[in-house]
């Protein structure tokens, strides 16, 4: 082998499996941007993406997923320590290359003026690196222009990079306002117009001792006022709402520091999170908080605030708002009860997931439908209301959701694909099962090879039987 | 943001049946934090449906209360405040500023809350405030027959505290406001 005659650095050596030693020419000055680059790299996320292509790392890539799953709750902070770490070293050079590649492939984009939609969807379909805030970048300017089909200045992040900052500021002003006027809690609003008063009459006299002085609010608010006008009222309305979202909130991903610890900087995100699903609610007093909307926002605010650029970090509960409400409103028929049976309902689109099935694959959908009757309510409602953040883990679903936001389509339409790619992929069980089989499976998905089950989404053809094709 | 809802001398069923109905449409569970009662409701019936507004419910005994096991004073810590709580016929001369400004530097608290009178008073001193609920159902006191329905609540919020005077005069229910800071360190007496 050539290992030998290129005198390779010692740790070079460990890093590669001696059968792909042969693919080492300029490997040196790779190694080294390797170690320099800030960003360093998941590699059992590199892995994942090139298992398809058959390097035959099956036996490294099962080792990285047990290591995964252990350092999940420090997902965010994995970056700076990669270099230190030991089982990190022996990775296939190509991946690194190509994880390379693709980190700079995207700097590259961003540092452009205009951004090129396309191709960032292109790469994050393929997955985006973790670490660094290429994932927050993409996502927000991903999600803002696949809403800007009426205008592009609707998108939260323009295509063109001047304006990124300049939006950024704005929006993160509108959302500090919109906190002020709905979120403030009456007795500091009334603080707020006491103070004009206080300071002619009420405590020039007070000095003295004796009755205090009364002032009429009997046409004003009170504390007790019923009336749909109040500030008081409004805000006793929202309090049932307000514990539910509370409740949901330490339910969300027990398993990781970042959301569930009794932390300071834990409670910090609780209470980020509390701010947005309560003012979402104000907003939308039609749907107002469902249980599940919490599970939605979780990846977004994860993946804004673990961004490594400072100030970006902090005014990840701004940026995560305004995303989260874009990424709801594609949804957010789905969570309206009355709209269940028209045709933007839930059902509707519950029929449109099987006819994609049934167009990729008739004997499985013969044998959901018609052998075991295994109604898709009972198993994709929440695949879909809830886009897949129930069913893996949060190092899964972020790149399931790389994959979602990437079809120029929209997300619906990649998600009714992966839903139909989760149930191709269990085929051979569901067919062996009979109905409480096949439910206990469905409900609770094992876990697969991600990168394979967005290989076989992609793969989907689209179903051309309906005349609604989706827009 | 702590609602506290002081309210006594109902007299139920002695001498009123129940409390005015605009009083009750307004006073639903859920919205206070805390219920102070200066006494004299008479009955558990009474205890029993103020416990349902809100469970933590601290009363005082007063002289024609039926249960004997309910203390003669209380006090309590609701944010920054120390609140003092009792009925009041025990200091005299009854609703005297002078001898209920004793009882609230006996008990060293900012707020003290006593009845009897059944007259809503709201009284500044160098010690601190004093409030008198008055009676939630207009009964007639040991002084006087004329007597509105009125009940107080307090919204503690940090050092200030706003309190909400309902009142129930010809029929409809009026409500004041008066506004109080207390000052940071307890010994220099200013305005804020």
């Amino acid at each position: 082998m050539l290992r030998g005659k290129l005198k390779l650095p010692e740790k070079a050596r460990r890093a590669f499996p001696d059968r792909l030693g042969s693919i080492v020419a300029g490997f040196n000055e790779k190694d080294e941007e390797n170690r320099g680059l800030n960003h360093g790299f998941e590699l059992g996320e590199e892995l994942e993406t090139f298992q398809p292509n058959g390097f035959g790392l099956d036996r490294e890539l099962d080792d990285y997923k047990v290591e995964d799953e252990k350092s999940d709750g420090e997902l965010g902070f994995r970056a700076p320590q990669k270099p230190d770490r030991d089982g990190a070293d022996s990775v296939s050079f190509s991946d690194v290359f190509a994880a390379d590649e693709k980190r700079s492939d995207l700097e590259y984009e961003f540092s452009q003026k205009e951004i090129n939609l396309e191709k960032l969807q292109r790469v994050a379909s393929s997955g985006l690196p973790d670490g660094g805030g290429l994932r927050a970048t993409a996502w927000k300017v991903i999600i803002s222009s696949s809403f800007a089909h009426l205008q592009l200045l609707l998108g939260y992040l323009p295509a063109s990079r001047d304006l990124w900052e300049k939006e950024l500021i704005e929006n993160q002003s509108k959302y500090a306002k919109l906190k002020e006027e709905l979120l403030l809690s009456p007795s500091q609003f009334s603080k707020r117009e006491d103070e004009p008063l206080r300071s002619n009459k009420q405590y020039a006299g007070s000095d003295a001792d004796g009755q205090l002085a009364r002032h009429d609010v009997s046409t004003d608010d009170h504390p007790l006022c019923l009336g749909q006008a109040s500030v008081w009222h409004q805000y006793f309305q929202f309090t049932e709402i307000l514990e539910q979202i509370d409740r949901d909130l330490l339910r969300t991903h027990p398993d990781m520091k970042f959301f569930s610890s009794n932390s300071s900087l834990s409670r910090k995100n609780r209470e980020a999170m509390r701010n947005i699903l309560l003012l979402f609610a104000k907003l939308n007093p039609v749907i107002r908080y469902v249980q599940g909307m919490n599970e939605v926002l979780a990846p977004l605010y994860y993946v804004f605030s673990t961004d490594a650029d400072e100030k970006n970090a902090a005014n990840a509960e701004a940026d995560s708002f305004a995303c989260f409400v874009r990424l709801l409103s594609d949804s957010v028929d789905h969570f309206c009860e009355q709209l269940d049976n028209s045709s933007v309902g839930i059902h509707s689109t519950l029929s449109r997931l099987l006819g994609l099935l049934k167009a990729n694959d008739e004997e499985l959908w013969r044998h959901l439908e018609l052998t075991n009757k295994v109604n898709p309510q009972f198993y994709a409602f929440r695949w879909i209301t809830l886009l897949l953040t129930q069913e893996f883990d949060l190092h899964s679903i972020l790149r399931i959701w790389d994959c979602l936001l990437s079809n120029p389509f929209g997300v619906q339409e990649m998600l009714l694909r992966v839903c139909c790619a989760m149930l191709l992929c269990v085929k051979t069980n569901l067919l062996s099962g009979d109905f409480v089989d096949n439910l206990k499976l469905l409900q609770h998905y094992p876990k697969i090879n991600i990168e394979h089950l967005l290989q076989v989404a992609q793969d989907i053809s689209p179903d051309t039987s309906s005349f609604c094709l989706s827009p | 943001m702590v609602l506290v809802l002081a309210i006594g001398d109902l007299h139920i069923p002695h001498r009123a049946p129940d409390l005015p109905p605009k009083f009750k449409s307004m006073l639903v569970p859920g919205k206070i934090q805390h219920i102070i009662c200066t006494g004299n409701l008479c009955i558990k019936e009474v205890h029993d449906y103020l416990k349902s507004l809100c469970p933590s419910l601290h009363v005082t005994r007063g002289e024609y209360d039926e249960d004997a096991r309910y203390p003669e004073t209380k006090t309590l810590t609701i944010g920054q405040f120390k609140l003092g709580l009792c009925h009041g016929h025990q200091v005299v001369p009854w609703g005297d500023l002078d001898s209920l400004a004793m009882l609230q530097r006996q008990l060293d608290v900012d707020i003290l809350v006593s009845g009897h009178t059944h007259q809503f008073k709201a009284y500044k001193h160098e010690a601190g405030v004093v409030i008198n609920p008055g009676s939630a159902t207009g009964a007639y006191s040991s002084i006087t027959y004329d007597v509105n329905p009125s009940f107080v609540l307090m919204d503690i919020d940090g050092l200030r505290v706003v309190v909400y005077v309902y009142e129930l005069i010809d029929g409809e229910v009026k409500v004041d406001k008066i506004d109080f800071k207390k000052t940071a360190t307890a010994t220099t007496h200013s305005a804020n």
